[in-house]
């Protein structure tokens, strides 16, 4: 079974939390929680398991912001959630070497928030022209910065 | 912005109608579908609606060739010096058509908080005519060539010498 | 604008956001060495109008229009997902003729996407004729399709609880004098295309892409099944009505454009095949779910809903906070993944080839930039 393939992949690496997640209700049939750094190991884990990178962004909960990696495999169903807590200014490692797909999407999460990954290729604005100075999806994000 | 939809340098007189019904019969619409209305304007180039016609079936891909500039779709801040761009580039007598709610007023994506996109082409391109709909259905748009065209030549329709009951 | 270097004479050439063959607004700037790509680098966000910001500043029900602009070419999938993931926030369970009405409206939908694709791809390659005969028979599904749900492109019928408005009987004959009108025109299509030695010549072996790309760049829809991946949320993760159907997923082997354009011609097929299964199966019933409450207020979580498009797989990803507007929607697009693998296969190829290798991953711009 995928699911205790995968759990068993990452056990060695000292995760928060590996448990199982009410599919019927959320969609997830694993939900796990890590920190920031952990996260290239996590997805070289998930790369050998066969699963691919389905989706990478970010939620802005005011205080700090939260990660979201979805993975999911082609041959056997299995949605894994990855949810990394990242602390305000702070800065996440990259993705990218293990999965290039990653690299479109954290360009995407700089360009709406602000978060900076480390070791990123070519960290530029993807969707906003290149001089804008506001990021959109902060919930400070306020009118007088977009009226220009 | 008046003088930059072609004002001809020199008047011909009677002349300048028939170069008019010329200019209005066979215009030469610009490929530039920016999103959802683009698909629109493909239709109403093929077979069904075939604005073909009308005079107006050869879309031209570079504005050096073309002498009408179909707005079709939302202009984006980042897309909008494009714009200008484009229109600047195409040869006068040119006109301008903004399709769909977004090129007249921003459409449905205009609201308080609107960071991304200009609410409307008349903010940066004089426009002619307007075709509200979203998407403006073809037959709509065949309806706009048409009132460009009374625009151009400065009269109405053949169809008024019909009896078209209203 | 040519640049001198020590080794080599390489220049820039830009394929601008306007241009007759990207299929939108996309910008891909390449640099060439003679007729050779060397680098190709797309620049996307000429149509960002910011989808995921507006749906913070509304709420669930204000936000079903948007999601016909996302992908307009397959809108009714885009309304299908968001519209099952808020469903599976507040847990209300559509009736079965209103999940069956979903699933034949949806697959008609793919119909004309599918028909589209073909048509333009044949013009960005050069062929004029395709494109009016796909048009015509896409004109027939708009008809039928408008009779029920009152758009043509755009739509927005899908209400959280099942389908506001029910199948008539002229529609349904309609469907099934469609379906038999479009089985007669394979052949025609076979014999204009697919036998056509030009389109061989230029669609074989160009634009390969291998299955540990496929897992690296993390491709759906069409694109990943030409190779030889058979990946479908329909068959892997069924939703609405599909496990009561018998379709099968068509796949490619060698990965180049021409089998992802064998892979989408099959692919219509296959969605005749549901539609009229799903026509001969129809059960009477109620179309709405009862009790859905006007006002929503969906409980604290978040969920995730996978939805099959023309175009590979829409994730729907939305968190609650309890409140009547999302906290956060993030809508996973397929061409936002697919477009990134451009520029490891656009590279040694000529400008030509990369035209038909970019209409060949089918993107849709507005998707991608939301």
């Amino acid at each position: 079974m995928l699911k205790d393939n995968i759990t068993k992949a990452l056990a060695p690496l000292g995760l928060e939390q590996v448990a199982d997640g009410d599919y019927a209700k959320t969609g997830y049939h694993l939900e796990v929680a890590a920190r920031p750094e952990q996260m290239p190991a996590v997805a070289q884990a998930m790369l050998d398991q066969g699963c691919f990178l389905e989706s990478l962004t970010a939620v802005d909960l005011r205080e700090s912001f939260t990660l979201v990696y979805h993975f999911a495999n082609f041959s056997e169903l299995c949605r894994t959630v990855v949810h990394a807590s990242l602390p305000k200014e702070a800065q996440a490692p990259t993705i990218s070497r293990v999965y290039p797909a990653a690299d479109w999407y954290e360009r995407e999460v700089y360009d709406l928030f602000g978060i900076k990954f480390a070791g990123h290729p070519d960290l530029k604005r993807i969707l906003l022209p290149d001089d804008a100075d506001f990021h959109p999806l902060l919930k400070d994000f306020g009118a007088e910065a977009a009226n220009d | 912005m008046e003088t930059k939809t072609g004002d001809p340098l020199i008047k011909f007189g009677l002349l300048e109608e028939v170069l008019n019904l010329a200019r209005a019969n066979s215009l030469w619409p610009l490929t530039f579908g920016l999103a959802c209305c683009a698909i629109e304007m493909m239709a109403v180039g093929m077979a069904r609606f075939d604005l073909a016609r009308f005079g107006a079936e050869v879309f031209r891909p570079s504005p050096r060739q073309s002498d009408l500039m179909i707005v079709a779709g939302t202009i984006s801040k980042k897309m909008a010096p494009a714009v200008v761009r484009l229109y600047e580039q195409m040869p006068a007598p040119k006109w301008v058509i903004a399709m769909g709610n977004c090129a007249i007023s921003g459409g449905p994506f205009f609201y308080e908080n609107q960071y991304a996109i200009v609410p409307g082409a008349d903010l940066i391109i004089p426009v002619d005519v307007y075709i509200p709909g979203c998407p403006p259905r073809p037959e709509a748009i065949i309806e706009a060539i048409l009132t460009l065209e009374e625009k151009i030549t400065k009269r109405g329709r053949l169809r008024k010498f019909r009896d078209v009951k209203r | 604008m040519i640049e001198l270097g020590i080794e080599e004479k390489t220049y820039t050439l830009n394929l601008g956001p306007q241009h007759p063959s990207t299929h939108g607004v996309l910008r891909v700037l390449l640099e060439m060495d003679g007729e050779y790509i060397t680098k190709a680098e797309p620049v996307i966000g000429y149509g960002h109008r910011g989808h995921e910001h507006m749906a913070e500043n509304r709420n669930y029900h204000q936000f079903l229009p948007n999601m016909g602009r996302v992908d307009y070419l397959h809108a009714l999938a885009y309304n299908q997902g968001y519209c099952m993931a808020v469903e599976k926030l507040i847990g209300v369970t559509v009736p079965e003729r209103g999940e069956y009405i979903r699933v034949i409206l949806s697959e008609l939908n793919r119909l004309t996407s599918h028909l589209l694709w073909f048509g333009a791809y044949l013009l960005d390659l050069g062929a004029f004729t395709p494109i009016m005969y796909c048009f015509d028979d896409r004109e027939h599904i708009l008809d039928l399709l408008d009779r029920i749900t009152g758009s043509r492109l755009t739509y927005c019928f899908y209400r959280f609880g099942g389908v506001p408005q029910d199948l008539d009987d002229e529609f349904i004959t309609g469907v099934r004098a469609f379906i038999k009108r479009l089985r007669s025109r394979w052949p025609d299509y076979d014999n204009l295309v697919t036998k056509n030695v030009i389109f061989i010549n230029r669609t074989k072996d160009v634009g390969v892409i291998s299955k540990d790309q496929c897992v690296k760049y993390g491709l759906t829809g069409p694109t990943l099944r030409g190779s030889g991946i058979p990946y479908d949320i329909r068959k892997s993760e069924p939703y609405s009505a599909y496990p009561a159907f018998d379709f099968t997923i068509p796949i490619g082997d060698q990965g180049d454009i021409f089998d992802r354009y064998i892979v989408r011609l099959q692919e219509m097929e296959q969605s005749l095949r549901i539609i009229e299964q799903a026509l001969d199966k129809l059960p009477n019933g109620p179309i709405m779910a009862e009790k859905v409450p006007k006002r929503l207020k969906p409980a604290e979580g978040e969920v995730y809903q996978a939805v099959e498009t023309a175009r590979g797989e829409f994730g729907c990803y939305i968190v609650s906070q309890g409140g009547i507007k999302p906290y956060r929607i993030k809508l996973r697009v397929p061409s936002f993944g697919n477009l990134s693998i451009l520029p490891e296969i656009a590279v040694d190829t000529l400008v030509a080839d990369l035209v038909a290798i970019l209409g060949s991953v089918d993107v849709v711009i507005p998707e991608i930039d939301r």
